[in-house]
């Protein structure tokens, strides 16, 4: 039955629609008292993100008297954010819908999404991980969750204490403690299909290290992150973050964190990536491997490259998914019960 | 039959380990460039037990073929339920822990379909409905049989439900299998 229905039956159903109401107001208040500016992005887009992980929506652009132009909606709104980084308008914060296509159905999965992305310019990816912080504290007492003061939030019948500091944990730390395998064993291919195979899981000549690395990570690792309160992962291996810095001390590794309550993934950040040349190749090898993916092929956002060759701040960054944080505070189980048009709703399955 | 991970669904039976897992739930992710993994939710068929793993959306899987076959229930022996097919007069035993609470909602000759892997029953499925009858039922208090009120009736085959205040003993009531709820009255 579709939502408006059920609605109309019960009206207890209701109340995660009106969670994410204050969810949203509550985000705008803290960014706006942080002094950042809120900035509107465009959807439609010529040359969207280069992951080459994501698909995209296509269309076409037509405008009378000029010749017809691909076009996509975006899967994050990321590079714009950046160019009005290089503009020089300071910390800025966005709450727009996102799409990523092909990714199936899921409780944490809609094509058409919410994102939160905020830019923290002088500042780094550990800046980021306090704004975290705060901001959690900041939407759990504006939805008067927090009348004991004791920063409790229970989701799902447990409960997280949402108190800073959060557990912070770096990848390599991760390896070692859950899955009991050390960082040099972690970056090389050979010795880490080797312990894969060991441990059971599938591995042929064609698995990658990104393949190995990343099911270890689900299936042994993620399920012990945010357990009692978030958990911050912090520096992935470089080949997995695309645009952020690589640490100065280890390049091995790159600035890059997520964070996880209860199992779930809410966040993505980085310490951003602000030199064009690196920036560039990145982007051109991905673009390359969307090809060898069969994936939709568009151009690089050159306007993005000359934005960053001009010059953009030193910048901490994050991309959070709204709907994942009203689930979170709403207490509901699917991502299906915080929107009030879920692609069910919107398309005949 | 060998599948790729990626297109396991709710409901399907597959090997894990070499034991028939029944999944309950899953979920796509693409955590990193170029791979996509399914989480899946799954239930061992000889313990009961839940358990998650993440396969990449590649991997080759068994899936295995469960034969279903309609049964009525006969009784309950110990920490099993018996039950009997009315074409051939086979029995099966099914462990009421694979059945999960709503065994509680088993009454002789009541017909489920029993799930069998090898020959061996190793799960059940419920119609989405019952019909049970009401074995004891408080008398309604005059003046308030109207409205949302409800009250515990204890059905025939020993469940208890909360049923409106206007239902009476050797009423017959519409349960719902997935959530345990009372649902209608069975006007039969």
């Amino acid at each position: 039955m579709k939502n408006w229905k059920k609605l109309r039956k019960n009206k207890e159903l209701l109340k995660p629609f009106l969670v994410r109401e204050k969810v949203v107001d509550a985000i705008r208040e803290y960014f706006k008292k942080e002094g950042f500016h809120e900035v509107d992005t465009p959807l439609l887009v010529q040359s969207p993100g280069t992951e080459p992980y994501l698909e995209v929506f296509e269309s076409e652009l037509v405008t009378p008297g000029f010749k017809n132009k691909k076009s996509y909606l975006l899967t994050s709104p990321e590079l714009s954010m950046k160019k009005l980084l290089s503009s020089g308008m300071g910390s800025i914060f966005t709450i727009c819908k996102s799409f990523r296509n092909a990714e199936g159905l899921s409780s944490f999965h809609n094509p058409e999404f919410s994102i939160l992305e905020w830019y923290h310019v002088d500042a780094d990816y550990t800046d980021v991980m306090n704004d975290c912080e705060n901001l959690f504290l900041y939407i759990l007492n504006k939805l008067e969750l927090n009348k004991d003061e004791n920063n409790k939030l229970e989701y799902q019948g447990v409960v997280y204490d949402l108190s800073t500091p959060w557990e912070r944990i770096s990848v390599s730390e991760a390896f070692l403690k859950y899955a009991n395998i050390k960082q040099d064993e972690m970056l090389d291919r050979i010795k880490l299909l080797e312990i894969a195979k060991q441990k059971g899981y599938q591995v042929s000549d064609q698995t990658t290290w990104e393949e190995a690395y990343n099911q270890i990570l689900l299936n042994e690792i993620e399920p012990h992150l945010g357990k009692d309160k978030p958990t911050i992962l912090y520096d992935y291996p470089a080949s997995q973050a695309a645009l952020s810095k690589k640490k100065k001390a280890d390049p091995r590794f790159a600035e890059r964190f997520e964070f996880f309550i209860g199992g779930i993934e809410l966040g993505n950040a980085f310490s951003e990536l602000t030199d064009a040349d690196e920036q560039e190749t990145r982007m051109v090898e991905d673009l390359k491997y969307r090809k060898e993916l069969g994936k939709v092929e568009y151009k690089i956002d050159n306007d993005f490259i000359e934005a960053l060759r001009f010059g953009m701040p030193k910048t901490g960054g994050i991309a959070v998914g709204v709907d994942r944080l009203v689930m979170l505070f709403s207490n509901s189980a699917s991502i299906k019960d915080t929107l009030l048009f879920p692609i069910e709703d919107v398309f005949d399955y | 039959m060998t599948i790729k991970a990626g297109t396991i669904r709710k409901g399907m039976y597959i090997l894990f380990k070499d034991i028939p897992h029944f999944i309950t739930k899953t979920d796509f992710m693409s955590p990193g460039k170029g791979s996509a993994f399914m989480r899946v939710k799954m239930k061992n068929i000889q313990t009961g037990n839940t358990q998650e793993f993440t396969y990449k959306s590649t991997e080759s899987i068994e899936q295995v073929e469960v034969e279903s076959q309609k049964m009525q229930f006969l009784y309950k022996d110990g920490e099993n339920a018996v039950f009997m097919n009315p074409q051939t007069y086979e029995q099966a035993e099914v462990s009421l822990k694979l059945i999960g609470e709503r065994a509680a909602l088993l009454t002789p000759e009541v017909e489920i379909y029993v799930m069998l892997f090898e020959d061996k029953p190793v799960d059940v499925n419920f119609p989405p409905n019952l019909s049970l009858k009401v074995e004891y039922a408080e008398e309604a208090v005059a003046g308030n049989t109207m409205g949302t009120a409800r009250k515990m009736v204890k059905l025939e085959s020993g469940f208890e439900v909360a049923a409106p205040i206007f239902v009476k003993e050797g009423d017959y009531l519409v349960i719902d299998t997935e959530t345990m709820t009372y649902k209608s009255r069975d006007n039969k």
